[in-house]
């Protein structure tokens, strides 16, 4: 794979945390989250790796994701 | 008088001293009988197991656990490229995304944490099996 840029590095490091938080929840739901984790990345999948300004967004947008579903009070998700 | 109903009292403890002492030692001798035939099971079967040992773990038993994974994971549909020396990107069509979610998956197969920087540079089987063997604490 061709070396990645800082961006890139961002998107993969947040998909991770998104994936290591769904570890967090209960069990029987943690696939739901995983599953939530990845329809919102391959969403947007098709955005072209110069367009900047987009991914920054949307990783924004991600990361307050993120934390919202965080929450301990939030157990499941529907996907 | 005096000096003979002290010699008899210390006559009477002397004599009573081993009757009493009897009842009591008979305890003490089958405990440690007992004792002696907990012991003899565990030293011949030898129960007591070493967590500290290293497990030593195989390159073959990685390398294995490895591909069962990837067999499992929905995003390989082409089972028959799958070897040691398979390459992510180029052999199995995963993206960088597939990448991060096959590296996860290995973190929780072996039960440890993989590093972002670590984990950015897995993109084979081989790089990920030779990563697993240099940690001393993956099982």
């Amino acid at each position: 794979m061709a070396r990645l840029s800082g961006l890139q590095r961002d998107v993969l490091s947040l998909y991770r945390r998104c994936l290591r938080a769904a570890r967090a929840k209960p069990v029987t739901n943690r696939g739901h989250f995983q599953a939530l984790a990845r329809n919102e990345f391959h969403k947007h999948r098709a955005v072209d790796k110069k367009d900047f300004s987009a991914i920054e967004y949307l990783l924004r947008r991600g990361r307050r994701q993120l934390e919202m579903y965080e929450e301990a009070g939030v157990r499941d998700v529907k996907v | 008088m005096f000096r003979t109903a002290l010699l008899r009292s210390a006559r009477q403890a002397v004599r009573a001293a081993p009757r009493w002492s009897a009842p009591i030692a008979r305890p003490a001798a089958r405990s440690s009988l007992l004792q002696a035939k907990q012991i003899t099971p565990s030293v011949r079967f030898q129960a007591v197991r070493c967590y500290s040992a290293s497990a030593g773990l195989s390159k073959d038993e990685v390398e294995g656990r490895i591909m069962d994974l990837l067999k499992n994971f929905d995003k390989v549909t082409d089972t028959s490229k799958l070897n040691g020396e398979a390459h992510f990107h180029n052999d199995l069509g995963l993206d960088s995304l597939d990448t991060v979610e096959v590296v996860m998956a290995i973190e929780e197969e072996f039960s440890i944490e993989i590093p972002d920087k670590e984990a950015d540079a897995i993109h084979s089987i081989k790089q990920a099996v030779d990563y697993i063997l240099a940690q001393p604490d993956a099982h």
